[in-house]
């Protein structure tokens, strides 16, 4: 027995989509598709910037390097992602490469912050854990926000190696190795984009680990 | 959930494999291959928004009511689907525009997890936390790549016994999450790749995001009408 019957809740409202009445797809959702359009072209036309990313990536994990992931807000959670899609691979059969996220722990996150201010959030955990043949990995679903530039700095003086994937190129950024730009100013869209990126960059890490010959190629 | 069904690398790069010796070709072959993934991913998401359009305005539309009611959203899932529910339950309630609504993620709270899961167990986790937290005014919104996760279902069976509305998202035929009576909206991405379902996944729930709030301004129109 249901406390609500939204079945009964939700006819009533069906008078509101007319388009639905019609027999092409309803306006809302050809709007939302149609904002996506550009989405594939995105990254192809990056294709050879995340190739080389990915080449980039799996040379500091060839070396026992490990991945450090960090992101502000939705960016958050995509980072945990990519922790987790490296470090138990929802593929079977692929290794478990070294991954943390400097979001995790929120003692440690919120300690950070109110020590040394939230600008300093990721910098500040990141110079604890990390050796120069780490991979510092940054998501950012708008613009790369301070906290992200300047733990991506940090790293680079380090000597790790900084990737970002940013949503749009408007305003300030760091200075990295690789950079992949969704392009677009609707964050929610750069999400999308950016899932894409990183499925494939944890993909391609595993290619070319699996073709060590690869790996010491500096040129191609 | 592991995915085995997608093989070897081999299999998804067969010409960078066949090229490897020739390592010049290589990095060619492999932009040639993303690209090719960026394509089908872009083509995935459209016809799953077109295909499901309908179910999506109807499932807005019942959160939105739900919203209007002072309902709130718990999200749950595993794994990379954990991730996703934080990041609903964020869109929710911190949207870029709009109007924010309470959302919460039950995958978030580390101690409340692992003592469910410890002393309960692993399927309980978010069932237990439904049990305690939820009004029937409120959403219950689990997401299982495979549809078969065991504590994404029992969570819905509990919500769905104290009347919260139920949304469910789920890859390749659905799985278990698909046979449940359990779910109210329940939306299933058909790709055999793991990674493009989830890819897709987050295109429907930010769409579910947006559609939501056409439905909850119209609502608020015609309650000032009324």
């Amino acid at each position: 027995m249901r406390f609500l019957s939204t079945e009964k809740l939700v006819r009533p409202l069906k008078g509101d989509f007319t388009p639905s009445l019609q027999a092409g797809p309803p306006a809302e959702i050809l709007s939302i598709a149609s904002r996506r359009s550009a989405t594939a072209a995105c990254l192809v036309n990056q294709s050879a910037e995340i190739a080389r990313a990915g080449r980039a990536m799996a040379q500091r994990f060839h070396r026992r390097g490990k991945l450090i992931a960090f992101g502000s807000g939705p960016a958050a959670s995509d980072a945990q992602h990519v922790t987790v899609e490296f470090l138990h691979p929802a593929i079977v059969g692929k290794r478990a490469l070294p991954a943390v996220c400097l979001l995790a722990d929120v003692a440690s996150l919120t300690g950070a912050a109110e020590a040394e201010g939230w600008a300093e959030a990721f910098a500040t955990p990141l110079r604890q854990i990390d050796r120069p043949v780490d991979i510092a990995l940054a998501l950012s679903s708008r613009r790369e926000p301070e906290n992200v530039r300047r733990a991506l700095r940090v790293a680079r003086d380090r000597g790790l190696l900084t990737v970002s994937l940013v949503g749009e190129l408007d305003g300030p950024s760091a200075v990295v190795d690789h950079r992949i730009v969704a392009g677009s100013g609707d964050p929610l869209l750069a999400r999308e984009i950016q899932a894409t990126a990183y499925h494939v960059l944890w993909e391609l890490v595993h290619v070319f680990l699996e073709q060590p010959a690869m790996l010491t190629r500096t040129e191609a | 959930m592991k995915h085995a069904a997608e093989g070897s690398l081999a299999s998804l790069y067969p010409l960078v494999h066949a090229s490897a010796a020739d390592g010049r070709s290589v990095l060619a072959e492999i932009e040639r291959s993303t690209a090719e993934k960026a394509r089908e991913a872009a083509s995935l998401r459209e016809e799953t928004l077109l295909r499901l359009a309908d179910r999506l305005i109807s499932c807005a539309s019942a959160m939105a009511i739900r919203f209007g009611l002072g309902g709130r959203l718990f999200t749950f899932g595993n794994g990379g689907s954990s991730t996703d529910a934080s990041a609903v339950a964020q869109l929710f309630l911190q949207p870029p525009s709009g109007r924010p609504v309470a959302a919460s993620s039950l995958a978030a709270e580390t101690a409340v997890v692992t003592a469910l899961a410890n002393d309960v167990g692993f399927d309980a986790v978010f069932a237990r936390q439904l049990a305690a937290l939820a009004e029937p005014t409120d959403i219950a919104l689990g997401l299982s790549t495979s549809g078969n996760s065991e504590n994404v279902l029992r969570a819905f069976e509990e919500a769905s016994r104290r009347g919260l509305l139920t949304i469910g998202f789920a890859g390749y035929d659905g799985g278990r999450m698909a046979e449940t009576d359990t779910i109210d909206h329940l939306f299933v991405i058909h790709s055999p790749s793991a990674h493009r379902i989830q890819e897709t996944r987050t295109t429907l729930y930010h769409a579910l995001w947006e559609l939501s709030q056409y439905a909850l301004a119209r609502q608020t129109r015609r309650d000032r009408v009324g």
